[in-house]
């Protein structure tokens, strides 16, 4: 069963003589529990596509289906909505808030979704435990290591219980050590807990994780490689 | 060469017979996936051991239920072997490569689709770092150390081998414009005597 879907996703930048096509006709789907690696030269339109599947910029043409909603078909309020509880975001400089420490951070998109500080903070706890982080909670951002404070990204993108996970460059930041441990974790969270991962990585060594690579060269898929099978029933195509 | 010397390590360790020396040599590279060695290989190199007298070999008659077995020790000619060769660098074989052997036989050849063979390649190199990755994570850094840094050789140089794929794609419009690399012409016979200026 896919989870995300694109049909025909097309997105251009600026018009007539100077329009550049970021994306062109782009069609693809992630399977329940995937973990999908999005890899290209710069300019290839990996950031673009990772925007218009979190509805963060819309397309020029073409569709974006998660869950069965059509994303183009939304409203404002609709889309933030299911932003706030189909997807959770990753990114490379992890995005946290300075001032909040380890649980608030991860508690924050189910206390903006207006559940209760307690149950919200026992939630973020759960997550935090899960991935090591039990003697960290209340730790702010700056009293933790580079994979300590994306781990905490991860229970925050996961405390909705999404999905779908879009990470952009989630090892970008990170050395070595702590990139295969962040790697690792989100396979994990796509095999144990089942969501759908899809992130963009320049990294072969993080692209490895994922069980497909998908290769942009100027908007287009340009190559597509399985590394490990699905399980029957959940193959994307 | 290598499997020689570890041979003559593991004697060090203990007499052994082939069959014991073969899986003894299995478990300290890895595995038969990583390192496979045939039995006759074994034996043969066992040979040559005892024929430099490296290694001395005694027929043991079996005890009981025991069947007769060639047992294998080292001599002191065998241990100073093994001490020169652990005082030697290792020299690496990188410019000796399967893949661009293919890729230059390739171009050679007129083949006209030299990308479907990258990215071929580059499909094999992912799977091969993903199923390398999958076997660390299993290993225990407690116990199994040795092994978990041999995976860390492997996975560093797909990984290298991986971006080396990455360069050539972009280069490989040029590479087929530039001249296909030729013999060096040596001139049979003996050379011409040189007019000497008056």
């Amino acid at each position: 069963m896919a989870i995300l879907k694109t049909n025909q996703l097309t997105k251009t930048y600026g018009a007539g003589d100077t329009a550049v096509t970021a994306l062109d006709h782009l069609s693809l789907e992630i399977a329940v529990g995937e973990m999908v690696a999005i890899m290209g030269p710069s300019g290839c339109g990996k950031s673009t596509l990772l925007h218009l599947l979190g509805g963060l910029d819309t397309p020029t043409s073409g569709e974006v289906w998660i869950d069965g909603q059509n994303l183009t078909r939304l409203n404002d309020n609709q889309l933030t909505e299911l932003r706030r509880r189909k997807l959770g975001f990753i990114f490379q400089f992890f995005n946290l808030i300075p001032v909040l420490n380890a649980v608030e951070n991860a508690a924050l998109p189910v206390t903006l979704d207006g559940m209760a500080s307690q149950q919200a903070q026992a939630k973020a706890t759960e997550w935090l435990q899960r991935f090591g982080l039990g003697n960290r909670l209340k730790n702010l951002p700056s009293q933790l290591s580079g994979g300590q404070q994306q781990r905490v990204a991860i229970a925050r993108a996961l405390v909705a219980e999404p999905a779908l996970i879009l990470a952009d460059e989630p090892t970008g930041n990170l050395d070595t050590h702590a990139s295969d441990e962040i790697a690792a974790l989100l396979r994990q969270v796509a095999k144990e807990y089942r969501r759908s991962v899809v992130m963009v990585t320049h990294d072969p060594r993080i692209a490895a994780y994922a069980d497909r690579i998908i290769f942009l060269k100027d908007g287009k898929l340009a190559d597509e490689t399985v590394l490990a099978s699905q399980p029957a029933g959940a193959v994307a195509h | 060469m290598s499997i020689r010397h570890a041979l003559l390590g593991l004697l060090s360790q203990r007499p052994r017979h082939g069959y014991e020396l073969r899986a003894a040599f299995s478990a300290v590279v890895g595995g038969e996936e990583s390192w496979e060695v045939k039995p006759a290989q074994i034996y043969m190199t066992l040979e040559r051991l005892t024929e430099a007298g490296w290694v001395v070999c005694e027929s043991n008659l079996g005890e009981g239920q025991e069947p007769a077995r060639r047992i294998y020790a080292i001599t002191p000619q065998g241990h100073s072997a093994l001490q020169a060769w652990f005082g030697s660098g290792v020299p690496s074989e990188h410019q000796r490569d399967p893949f661009f052997l293919k890729l230059i036989t390739a171009v050679v050849a007129g083949e006209k689709d030299l990308q479907r063979i990258l990215q071929v390649q580059r499909a094999t190199l992912y799977r091969e770092l993903h199923a390398l990755t999958a076997l660390r994570g299993r290993l225990d850094a407690r116990v199994e150390l040795a092994q978990i840094l041999l995976l860390d050789k492997a996975i560093m140089h797909t990984e290298a081998d991986i971006r080396w794929l990455d360069f050539i794609e972009i280069r490989l419009d040029e590479i087929c414009r530039q001249p296909i690399p030729q013999p060096e012409l040596r001139p049979r016979g003996r050379p011409k005597k040189e007019i000497q200026p008056e």
